[in-house]
């Protein structure tokens, strides 16, 4: 960035949170490295403020147009970068024109930013806050920019009814599903039951996948990805007639973000609960269904084991969408679903 | 990558059933285990629980399989749970030094498969439990529930047995109002617990049944057997609750386990349950239940053997009713009869094909009952008898059991039962007994006959009364008289057929065990009714039945004697026997032998004058002459001849009532028939004896009505000069001179009496006489014994020299 090496005479630092008492996240990096960094955590209307400090280096002095500081909130599309949708910017001159001679702090804040939407990094589309400051300079600006991660919280859901429905294939099988609700939070279990109402197939097991949906731009160019958050055994063997299964998945132990719909128009994030049968002959029976997804406030305890535990049997993420390869998935509401072939769907290549 | 492997499995699914590949398929299978339990318990050591876990859950994954056959998976299962156990100690230990994590109940639930899952859930579960980290009843209820995702059978029932095995200690046994109850959970909760457990159990045991190939089956049938005791164990846990009483296995525990034994609608598991609520619960629970086990007994699938079930619980509680000797044991409000009467009845109804033998042997179960339980109320025996043959008699009237069927044997088991706990008196109040035996073939009612005369043989019964008498012949009637069913034909049914003979030597026995000890009418009675009934068996069979009647007979003249002071007709009772007696010999006199009428004759002399009544001279007389003809028919045959004369003289010699008329005739008879014998041996000897008969023999004077002895002298010396005469005349020197000593013996025997005319000098002429003889014979073994007798005489002899009566007497040698 400093390509005259004048950058070099300065290191930049935030200082956000001197008294250590704003919680931080761990942020996967978008460069594939699977590092992750520490970004503080950041609520819709909290006011943004702290310290920047500008060091210089060997006694230099640097002389500078103005030194600016930004509040930036932009949705960037990977597969593109050259599109970034800037929905927030705020701007702060923090100093005028002049020249810094020693190492400067200055103090800034931004009151009751709003932050509309939650931190996002997905395949193709990434959402980010995060502070910019730039000492103007004649040639070559010196910028420094600090991410820092935005949770959107959300109130109960005034209408959280379970889903109910009764599917099946004529004659062959026909199952009854109950999820408890239709809007979990992060931290929430998915609480069910399966009944079966008639089995004409050899059923081998079943089991419930959490599918997340990602679909970016729009008109003609939609990107559509969709991931395998979980895939969750609910039952082994062949059930008969009568038969009711439970279903309990914690949700707290996966990634997942809540949901999000249209966002700027640019994105949306969406999740789906796969309930997918196995006969004998491999042959897969399965019925989507979406899920809304919310982030509730935390409480003081953290369960740091949990996810740690999860990621013992990781959800394969290189597993593609299944639904991509099958034939006749019902669409929403559709108490149809049909079988799909083993041959060309996504397991048998997941090795 | 989970479903990757399942798709292998499905794949080798087909090789890995062959026998050849079971072994290899559990070796690889313990070996992955070991592996992942040594990890497990590597980073345990190191406090790593997280990677614990994660080691458990993919030992645990080895449990996923569906290749092993079901022996072959508990192995492996009981390995695995063993492994399990460290970490479950670790677990707790963890706990009780105040370091065990508080979220591994929803950490473990993370696993992706189900069965690891499951497994741990327990494992943690149970260790939170104890820990008192979550409540207990609502973890015993969530596990319980959870647990319905493996429906897999075979995994699904170790998995469930897993559970069981963990709670075992900790299901709650208290009552309701306990404060800490809705934390901790009451018995209702154990109960829920359990009882869906159970069912869950049984559901996925009864699936196994329909799984797989049709050609299988009988491995699998096998297969399923060897499980149930998983199914089973669910039961014991519930008869383990101290909390369980009547009143809640009645309302509760049982209604559920019946409905679920019901509807399974299994006959596997339907026999093995029922048979295992039968076992494991106190006796006392069945007493209350009996009409709800019962009435769901006959709910059961049709091809249930019902009758085990049944009868094993009717056994089992009359164990319980007669355990300590007592009869207490049955609470007065249950009517253990009826109840079971009433089911069963209902059971038979409601199986239309249940075959005869299994009705049988329900009947026989609850003969047994009624007969242990209720010993005083023989109308409950008689019901079931009675029931016994209406049921055979709507199967067809009046026809027989077909010898050798199983429907026979379970019939004469269950007629064997009244002999075995009863003494015949009191099976004979059983009047329908009889009607059921003769619903039985010859085979097999004869059978239970000679056990019922063998039984009262061994008891040593009395049977009393005629009555009764009459009752037990009515039983015995297969043995008494000619069966027109019998296999054998009559021709067989002789005295040269050795199972005939002891047959019928048994009922002679029987006989003496028909005693009226204190009531000669009565025995009178007996007597008759014997008689009436036994001369309708025949000829060979009276052969064996009459002595004993005419010996009785007898027997009975003499009480008659006895109590005359009271009894003022005793004479004409008497005299009634003896005609009886004569009749019956006379009838015996038909056989090809005379010596046992004779004999009877004998004896029936013998008795008259003992009695001495009013007649008894009549009497004896007519009996001794009939046994005089019988001995004159008798020819042919010598020794028999002279034995039959042996006897004559000896009971001349002993009756005392005759008079000096009919005394005499008959002395002089025998006497002339003694010489008429054919061999000279004979003659000599019987005319030995002859000499009693006139002398010690007694006849009546008629002026005194005393009886004196003959003491005839010149008889008795014309008899002894016949006899020397006679023995002179023999030619083979030994007998002859056996004859010699046995002359000197009766000389000596007369000169002890004082008889004139026999005095030292006759004897000495004997004593030389014999010497001489004696001399002559030679020395072979064949006359050592003879050797030996005259050695004795002149023992004797030496000995009485010293007397003086023997004065002057010249023994030599």
């Amino acid at each position: 960035m400093d390509l005259l090496g004048l950058g070099s005479k300065v290191d930049i630092d935030f200082l956000l949170d001197p008294q250590g008492q704003r919680k931080q996240i761990e942020v996967k990096l978008d460069d594939n490295t699977n590092k992750r960094i520490l970004q503080y955590i950041y609520y819709d209307g909290e006011d943004v403020g702290g310290t920047v400090q500008i060091k210089l280096k060997k006694n230099s002095k640097v002389e500078h147009q103005g030194i600016r500081l930004e509040f930036i909130g932009q949705i960037e599309m990977l597969n593109d970068r050259s599109t970034v949708h800037e929905f927030i910017n705020l701007s702060k001159l923090l100093a005028f024109p002049g020249e810094l001679t020693e190492n400067t702090s200055i103090d800034f804040h931004f009151p009751n930013v709003e932050k509309p939407y939650e931190s996002y990094i997905g395949i193709n589309v990434k959402l980010r806050y995060f502070l910019r400051l730039t000492i103007i300079r004649r040639f070559t600006n010196t910028v420094c920019e600090r991410d820092i991660c935005v949770q959107q919280l959300s109130q109960y859901p005034e209408i959280n009814n379970s889903i109910k429905m009764e599917v099946g294939i004529e004659d062959c099988l026909h199952i009854e599903f109950e999820y408890n609700k239709s809007k979990y939070h992060l931290k929430d279990v998915i609480v069910g039951k399966i009944y079966f109402l008639l089995v004409r197939i050899k059923i081998k097991h079943m089991e419930i996948a959490i599918l997340k949906k990602e679909s970016t731009g729009s008109g003609p160019n939609i990107y559509a990805e969709t991931e395998t958050i979980a895939k969750y055994e609910i039952m082994d063997g062949a059930p008969v007639r009568g038969e009711s299964i439970p279903i309990r998945l914690f949700l707290g132990g996966y990634d997942l973000t809540p949901t999000m719909k249209d966002v700027q128009r640019k994105f949306s994030v969406r999740y789906f609960l796969n309930l997918v049968l196995v006969d004998e002959e491999e042959r897969r029976y399965f019925k989507q269904q979406e899920i809304v997804l919310w982030r509730k406030q935390e409480k003081v305890k953290q369960k740091n084991s949990a996810k740690q535990y999860a990621h013992f049997e990781p959800p394969n993420p290189a597993i593609k969408p299944e639904d991509s390869a099958t034939g006749i998935s019902g669409s929403e509401n559709s108490p149809v679903y049909g079988p799909s072939s083993s041959g060309n769907n996504s397991d048998s290549t997941s090795d | 990558m989970s479903m990757q492997k399942a798709v292998d499995n499905s794949r080798s699914s087909n090789a890995g059933l062959s026998m050849d590949n079971q072994e290899k398929l559990l070796a690889d299978a313990l070996q992955n285990v070991r592996q992942h339990a040594f990890a497990m318990k590597r980073v345990l050591d190191q406090q790593s629980v997280m990677e614990g876990l994660k080691h458990a859950a993919n030992m645990l994954g080895e449990l996923r399989t569906s290749l092993l056959s079901p022996k072959n998976y508990y192995e492996l299962h009981v390995v695995v749970v063993e492994e399990l156990h460290h970490l479950e100690l670790y677990l707790t230990d963890e706990f009780e030094h105040g370091r065990g994590s508080h979220d591994l109940y929803e950490v473990v639930q993370y696993a992706g498969n189900i069965v690891p899952r499951l497994y741990l859930l327990i494992t943690i579960g149970h260790v939170y439990i104890r820990a008192n980290e979550l409540p207990r009843r609502e973890v015993l209820r969530d596990l319980v529930e959870m647990c319905r995702g493996v429906q897999h059978p075979l995994r699904g029932l170790f998995l469930r047995n897993y559970l069981l095995q963990c709670v075992k200690s900790l299901l709650p046994d208290t009552e309701e109002e306990n404060q800490e109850a809705t934390k901790t959970g009451t018995i209702l909760d154990s109960l829920d617990f359990i009882l869906l457990n159970f069912s869950e159990m049984n559901k996925l045991w009864v699936r196994m049944q329909y799984q797989g190939h049709t050609r299988d089956l009988q491995r699998r049938e096998q297969e399923r057997r060897e499980l149930r005791i998983l199914v089973g164990t669910n039961l014991v846990r519930l008869s383990e609750l101290e909390c369980v009483n009547v009143e809640r296995y009645k309302t509760i525990v049982l209604p559920k386990i019946m409905e679920q034994v019901v509807s399974c609608r299994d006959s596997i598991a339907q026999e093995y349950l029922m048979e295992c609520i039968i076992q494991v619960f106190p006796d006392e629970y069945h007493l209350n239940t009996l009409n709800e086990f019962l009435k769901a007994c006959r709910e059961l699938s049709a091809s249930v053997n019902i009758r085990n079930i049944l009868i094993s619980l009717i056994d089992r509680l009359t164990a319980y009713s007669t355990r300590d000797g007592s009869q207490q044991n049955i609470p007065e409000n249950i009517q253990l009869f009826d109840i079971f009467s009433e089911q069963i009845a209902e059971v038979v109804k409601s199986r239309i094909n249940m075959p005869p033998e299994d009705i049988v042997a329900l009947q026989s179960a609850l003969l047994n009952l009624s007969l242990k339980c209720y010993r005083d109320q023989f109308e409950y025996g008689n019901k079931v008898l009675e029931n016994t043959r209406k049921i055979f008699d709507n199967i067809a009237l009046d026809t027989q059991v077909q010898t050798g069927t199983p429907a026979a044997k379970e019939l004469v088991k269950m007629l064997k039962i009244p002999i075995d706990c009863y003494d015949i008196l009191d099976v004979l109040k059983l009047n329908h007994y009889k009607l059921v035996l003769q619903l039985l073939s010859y085979r097999e009612r004869h059978t239970v006959c000679m056990y019922i005369i063998n039984s009262i043989l061994d008891k040593e019964t009395i049977i009393p009364t005629a009555e009764q008498v009459t009752q037990l012949f009515e039983l015995l009637l297969t043995l008494i008289i000619d069966q027109t069913d019998s296999p054998l034909e009559t021709s067989r049914q002789t005295i040269t057929n050795e199972d005939f003979v002891e047959e019928q030597n048994l009922v002679a026995r029987l006989y003496n065990n028909f005693q009226a000890p204190n009531d000669p009418d009565q025995q009178y009675h007996i007597i008759k009714i014997c008689q009436d009934t036994f001369k309708n068996g025949g000829l060979e069979r009276m052969r064996f039945t009459y002595p004993p009647i005419i010996m009785q007979a007898y027997a009975l003249t003499f009480r008659y004697k006895n109590i005359r002071e009271q009894d003022e007709k005793w004479e004409k009772k008497c005299q009634k026997l003896f005609q009886l007696c004569n009749q019956l010999i006379n009838t015996l006199t038909k056989l090809e032998t005379n010596d046992l009428p004779l004999r009877l004759y004998l004896q029936g002399a013998l008795a008259a004058s003992e009695i001495g009544s009013e007649n008894a001279e009549t009497i004896a007389y007519e009996f001794f002459s009939q046994a005089y003809t019988l001995y004159e028919e008798q020819a042919g045959d010598t020794r028999a001849q002279s034995a039959s004369l042996t006897l004559l003289i000896g009971t001349l010699e002993k009756v005392t009532c005759f008079a000096e008329e009919n005394h005499s005739t008959l002395r002089q008879s025998l006497t002339q028939a003694a010489t008429r014998l054919v061999k000279r041996p004979d003659q000599v000897r019987t005319l030995l004896l002859c000499t009693h008969l006139f002398w010690s023999a007694q006849r009546l004077n008629e002026s005194t009505q005393k009886s004196e002895q003959v003491h005839d002298n010149e008889k008795v010396l014309a008899c002894l000069k016949k006899a020397t005469k006679l023995t002179t005349q023999i030619m083979d020197q030994s007998v002859q001179v056996q004859l010699y000593n046995e002359l000197l013996n009766t000389y000596i025997y007369f000169f002890n009496q004082n008889l004139p005319d026999i005095d030292i000098t006759l004897l000495n002429s004997l004593i030389e006489k014999l010497q001489n003889e004696m001399s002559k014979i030679s020395s072979n073994e064949n006359d050592e014994f003879i050797r030996n007798q005259i050695q004795k005489t002149f023992d004797y002899l030496r000995q009485q020299s010293q007397l003086e009566k023997f004065q002057g007497l010249q023994i030599n040698n």
